[in-house]
């Protein structure tokens, strides 16, 4: 078979206008809509899906429940990219649909930056998982966070290693993009705050092949404990593998990425007998139970926070507005602001001013490849 | 002194990755005057391919990785007849460009098939690593050391003293004097793109244990061994092996007793200021005009 | 003659009468898009999509220049765009300073790193080109994510300040579509500069447009430097659209999809990189269908990038423009007066001295101290069998090679460490044996290329284009094409090329000629015309300096010969006493000793 030049641009033709033919074609009907952006293209593809499937569930129950006002939720979504332009592209699609009454914004703090400016203009509310503090410091009303931020994270991390663990001389390794930075600057924050010290502070560039050199220097700090923000569970692997070659075997508290099932597999026994701290903890409360079974049955996989907050967001909305008696955004808002002692699966939602709804954080420890649940450490300033 | 001897281990051990990798770039260079900007993606194919068996298919290691191979001497077959044949009276710009689609193609497809988690595959030995003195020897990376050392004596064996090896050199260096001698040149740049597609697909094989398998793992490999080429000099065997190691040391002491951040950044300082003022490579090509 | 009249002053003043009105009609429409823009109801999702394809247009406009006109590549365009960005978006956020003194800094950081890369890569090969910009792309992201304390790290800006008169955001979408609209005219009519031509003659043969006195670096440069601006003012633009940027924005992959979108659009015209931005921005958007399986959008997208790199080399919009050109057939050229050749007279009665000239090979002695002197006016050959040093002679003279000792005087200067485009700003030209001619352009647009030689005191500066184009038209009338000018180099016959090279030649006014092989590959009616054609501009006064096999064409036209066997002058002086030289006949014929 040959293609012709011609049959080429005839075929390529077709394949520009098909897709616009499709669209028209959509329908509307009498639910209640909430758009939803995440990663479903891009290297966060497999998170996207995660947050998809917890999001479904909880729309699965507050329809069987009910639904919202008495009418079913409806759950627009919208492909990121896994990238900035992606979200503020993604969000204003979302945003340009005017029935759509409330959204759920991405678990990425840079797209949420990015889409900040799309999110204040349309004035309506947008739950998110991001965890950069600055999110909700930044005079944005709309933006509701279902996790606890980056602050919440070091502050705990430092907590359980200095009160729990005894150690106080920490050596902080991170990765250099937003997440890894904000993380790492929250810990050494709370580490000095409560009497630590810092033997080491080692910034890496996400995809390094080899963490040799980030070793030795903590080998040689002499710290006594070590804490992490990892955004990659293979860069986080090489770490915790070449950590134990190199005969590193000090206490080891993470960030999330640490417990999560993808790290706890590639790194194998290399991060047995470490610490996570994990908003998402299948054992910490009967709501976190719930929906760790519902969400098994479903995916067919353990939960994790991916998915957990975007069921949250979900419920959260539901509550907020039935409470509400009304769509309407302004109102809204101040029902999920006074939401308080809400049974998430992430943990009890206690919204402050500021838009946060939690504020701690679970401690979780890796036996054998298990995670299991430790301690709640929450915070009340 | 104990710290600096395992960064030299690694940094050699790192640094053999990339040759191998580069390795692949000289030779199709070699054969076609273009840049394959697909040889991570090569190496990352091979690394699922041989997941795929190894691990979801429980077959055995070696039985994989004749299979894994056979599958890239196939993507090289493929490579060359869709990306790089109907281009080839072109100027490089256009093959550049379609190697960068392809390269695109094969990482999406993969994710498209195998889906975005990194995978684990088992390394050849059951031992990690041994401790010599102060240092340890990841067994992973002295696998790399060795295989890059064999490949690179069977390479020049393969060129020297073999008739297929000598027809493959004529032909990279005069297309039209090789055919005019008889030698069929299509086939020789089959032949090259198949051993390129093989070299790659070991050269992933051998670091998957290392660095895990995962969509990414072959570009950022490739782009390292880009500027390990261009370091030893465009078109020469000894000179990507050479700018391979150099490499890999220089990052690794870079990251020690510099920046680790910056770490990356060092490869490509190293690669400008070596276009700057020595543009010829360690070895050197002759970048002479013609008239 | 009166018939053709009317067309000579249409063809004379093309701008007051064949253009203008596309150029009004431009502006009408770009104001027509620009209002339209202003008034017209969007959307945030169109808005945003429009705004995307209006900075973006920007920075492919750049490509389009570099890679379009003068055929370098760049791999770093999305480097460039956050140069722009990040001075817009740092300048307004952290410094305080005003959008435009913003926009300026950024777009002359941008152009300084263009011009210093370029500066430093652009001598060697178009792969080291790839590299360094690949290198550069990868530093600049690096220093956007660790340089924290400046560049706000991977968090990025948020809340860039736009300037006061565009305070919303569908008021500036309509200024960055107006300046899209402005900065579009600019690149659209750059091929039509003197520098768009040079670029254009650099990128279908470099040394050609070397010895037509293009300073082929210089361009080359000059190419990266623009497209570098275009980047970092589309950056710019951005920065103030988005008002929130980050380095991720800015990577590899970025430039990347910059570069596909001038190909599918097609490299030729901003039209098509227009076309590519707006495509490559939709149909993503268009394929969210896709969506259910990750990576199977990407997956198609790189193979749709293979299948048109091969189907459709010259992009989309370059397809459209070779189909629509099949029925346009080409204007037939004006009358032009006759060509005038008024070489140089400065100087002795010696034309070009060639003293004790040498080339070295390593151990090879292409030319070995050869001395000649060509006397001004008439034809000189140099003749010699194969591989005695010719053509290696005429290279040296030429500037391709450097010669290994030994001096060139052409006149009064010394052009021996000149390089090839300053001897022709001296007054040499020259044809090359295997043709080369720049093969994407008409024969006219060739012969302009000559015609634009500095130093042609026959071309007037006031003249401006239609002068330029005047005197390409008369010296291809001499060489008897004039008819054709219009006609694309592709339909020409070999011999006709060859016509057309010496036309290049001549337009330029050169004060020597030099013809390598002129003969070789033409049947014996073209030899005769070309023997013609020598006498005649001979008979103007420009001396030639010939080589060639054909002992025809060299006894019948040369007064003077030299000839080499070896590397060396074996003879020198009056053309019949020279080809009986008997060592110059046992050269020919193999010595009977």
């Amino acid at each position: 078979m040959t293609i012709t030049r011609r049959g080429f641009s005839a075929a390529l033709g077709a394949g520009i206008a098909m897709p616009a033919v499709w669209r028209s074609a959509s329908a509307q009907g009498a639910t209640i809509k909430i758009g939803m952006v995440l990663p479903v293209t891009g290297p966060a593809a497999d998170s996207g899906r995660y947050a998809l499937i917890g999001a479904k569930l909880a729309i699965e129950q507050v329809n069987k429940a009910g639904g919202i006002l008495g009418k079913q939720i409806e759950l627009i979504t919208e492909d990121d990219q896994t990238t900035n332009p992606g979200a503020v592209l993604a969000f204003s699609k979302l945003a340009s649909q005017s029935d759509i009454v409330a959204f759920l914004g991405s678990i990425r703090s840079t797209q949420n930056h990015a889409m900040a400016p799309d999110i204040l203009k349309t004035a309506k509310p947008v739950m998110f998982g991001g965890t950069d503090p600055a999110l909700t410091h930044m005079g944005n009303q709309w933006l509701f966070r279902c996790r606890p931020n980056d602050s919440y994270s070091g502050r705990v991390l430092a907590d359980f290693g200095m009160k729990t663990l005894g150690k106080k001389n920490w050596a902080i390794v991170h990765s250099t993009d937003a997440f890894g930075t904000a993380g790492g600057k929250a810990l050494s924050e709370a580490i000095t705050k409560g009497g630590g010290t810092i033997a080491i502070d080692q910034g890496y560039a996400n995809q390094s092949q080899d963490f040799t050199p980030v070793v030795l220097a903590v080998k040689q700090s002499g710290a006594d404990i070590l804490g992490s923000y990892f955004t990659f569970e293979n860069d986080l692997g090489i770490f915790a593998r070449q950590l134990r070659q190199l005969g590193v075997n000090i206490p080891y508290v993470g960030s999330p990425s640490i417990v999560n099932v993808v790290a706890t597999k590639l790194a194998g026994p290399a991060l047995y007998n470490t610490y996570g701290v994990a908003d998402y903890a299948e054992e910490s409360s009967d709501a976190s139970k719930a929906f760790g079974k519902a969400y098994r049955d479903v995916a067919k996989a353990a939960p994790d926070n991916q998915a957990s907050w975007t069921y949250d967001a979900i419920t959260i909305l539901a509550k907020a507005m039935n409470s509400a008696k009304t769509t309407e955004p302004k109102a809204v808002r101040d029902a999920i602001l006074a939401i308080k002692g809400h049974p998430g699966a992430e943990g009890e939602y206690n919204f402050d001013q500021n838009g946060d709804g939690l504020h701690g954080y679970n401690v979780v420890k890796n036996e054998k490849g298990n995670i299991v649940f430790d301690k709640h450490i929450e915070f009340t300033d | 002194m104990d710290i600096a001897l395992q960064l030299l281990f690694t940094g050699i051990g790192i640094g053999a990755v990339y040759a191998l990798v580069a390795l692949g770039f000289v030779l199709i260079f070699r054969a076609t005057n273009v840049v394959n900007f697909a040889q991570g993606e090569f190496s990352m194919v091979a690394a699922f391919l041989m997941v795929v068996c190894a691990v979801d298919l429980e077959l055995p290691y070696w039985l994989s990785f004749l299979i894994a191979l056979g599958g890239m001497a196939l993507l090289g077959m493929i490579f060359n007849l869709g990306v790089y044949y109907p281009l080839r009276h072109r100027s490089f710009l256009p093959v550049i460009i379609s190697t960068i689609g392809a390269s695109i193609f094969l990482a999406n497809a993969t994710l498209a098939l195998y889906g975005p988690q990194p995978q684990v595959l088992p390394g050849w030995f059951e031992t990690p690593g041994i401790q010599v003195g102060p240092v340890y020897l990841d067994s992973q990376y002295l696998l790399i050391i060795a295989v890059t050392i064999v490949l690179v004596a069977f390479q020049y064996w393969f060129f020297e003293h073999t008739l297929i090896g000598k027809k493959l050199q004529a032909t990279s260096q005069d297309k039209e004097m090789a055919s005019l001698l008889g030698i069929p040149v299509a086939r020789m740049i089959m032949i090259t793109f198949i051993y390129s597609a093989l070299i790659g697909g070991i050269a992933g094989i051998l670091v998957a244990p290392v660095l895990f398998v995962s969509i990414q793992m072959g570009s950022s490999i490739a782009l390292k061994a880009f500027a390990a080429t261009i370091i030893g000099g465009f078109g020469d065997v000894a000179g990507a092996i050479i700018g391979g190691l150099a490499l890999g040391i220089i990052e690794t002491f870079g990251a020690a007793y510099i920046s680790v951040p910056y770490k990356d950044g060092f490869a490509f300082l190293v690669l400008v200021l070596f276009l700057i003022f020595r543009p010829q490579g360690i070895f050197g090509e002759r970048v002479a005009e013609k008239a | 003659m009166s018939v053709e009249a009317p067309v000579r002053t249409a063809r004379r003043n093309p701008l007051r009468f064949a253009i203008a009105p596309a150029h009004v009609g431009y502006f009408v429409l770009s104001a027509l898009v620009v209002v339209l823009v202003s008034r017209a109801t969007l959307d945030g999702y169109i808005l945003n999509i429009l705004m995307q394809a209006a900075t973006y247009s920007v920075a492919v406009f750049g490509l389009s220049v570099v890679l379009g006109l003068c055929g370098q590549i760049n791999l770093a365009q999305a480097a460039f765009f956050g140069i722009g960005a990040y001075a817009v978006g740092l300048g307004t956020v952290d410094y305080g300073l005003s959008y435009w003194l913003c926009l300026v800094i950024g777009t002359l950081a941008a152009v300084l790193a263009g011009a210093f890369l370029g500066m430093t890569t652009l001598r060697l090969g178009g792969h080291y080109l790839a590299m360094v910009t690949i290198s550069f792309q990868q530093i600049v992201t690096l220093v956007m994510i660790n340089a924290i304390g400046f560049t706000h790290g991977p968090d990025g800006v948020p809340r860039i300040g736009r300037p006061a008169l565009f305070q919303t955001s569908q008021s500036y979408l309509a200024f960055a579509v107006a300046a899209l609209a402005v900065i579009g005219y600019c690149v659209w009519h750059l091929k039509d500069t003197r520098l768009g031509r040079a670029m254009r003659a650099v990128r279908d043969n470099e040394l050609a447009a070397s010895v037509a006195g293009i300073n082929v670096y210089r361009t080359k440069v000059a190419a990266f430097a623009i497209s570098a601006v275009l980047g970092g003012l589309g950056g710019g633009l951005f920065a103030g659209g988005f008002t929130y940027v980050s380095p991720d924005q800015f990577s590899f992959a970025e430039s990347i999809v910059f570069l596909t979108m001038a190909l599918l659009g097609g490299v030729a015209s901003p039209i098509g990189a227009v076309i590519g931005t707006g495509l490559l921005i939709l149909i993503p958007e268009w394929l969210r269908f896709l969506k259910s399986v990750p990576g199977l959008y990407l997956a198609i997208y790189g193979i749709a990038v293979i299948l048109i790199i091969v189907f459709m080399p010259e992009g989309i919009w370059g397809f459209v423009t070779s189909f629509l050109s099949r029925f346009v057939k080409p204007v037939a050229a004006a009358s032009v007066p006759p060509l005038v050749l008024a070489p140089d007279r400065t100087g002795t009665d010696m034309v070009l001295d060639v003293k004790a000239l040498s080339k070295h090979f390593g151990g090879l002695k292409a030319v070995d101290q050869v001395d000649f002197s060509v006397r001004r006016g008439g034809i000189h050959a140099l003749i010699g069998p194969n591989g005695s040093g010719k053509t290696t002679t005429l290279n040296v003279i030429s500037g391709l090679y450097r010669a290994t000792s030994g001096n060139v005087v052409l006149g009064e200067t010394d052009i021996t460490n000149l390089s090839p485009h300053r001897r022709t700003w001296a007054g040499l030209g020259r044809t090359f044996q295997n043709i080369r001619l720049f093969r994407s352009m008409t024969a006219l647009e060739n012969v302009v290329i000559g015609a634009e030689r500095r130093g042609n005191s026959l071309v007037a500066a006031s003249g401006g284009y239609a002068a330029l184009e005047e005197r390409a038209l008369a010296a291809l009338d001499f060489v008897g094409l004039g008819p054709r000018a219009n006609e694309p180099i592709t339909r020409f016959s070999y011999g006709h090329q060859r016509l057309i090279e010496i036309a290049r030649a001549l337009a330029a006014n050169p004060t020597l000629l030099l013809l390598d092989e002129p003969a070789a590959g033409l049947n014996s009616t073209e030899k005769r015309a070309l023997h013609d054609l020598l006498e005649r501009i001979a008979a103007q006064g420009l001396t030639i300096l010939l080589i060639d096999h054909d002992m025809t064409l060299v006894s019948g036209a040369a007064q003077h010969i030299t000839v080499l066997n070896f590397g060396k002058r074996i003879a020198d002086g009056e053309s019949m006493g020279v080809l009986r030289h008997p060592d110059v006949v046992s050269a020919y014929l193999g010595t009977e000793t």
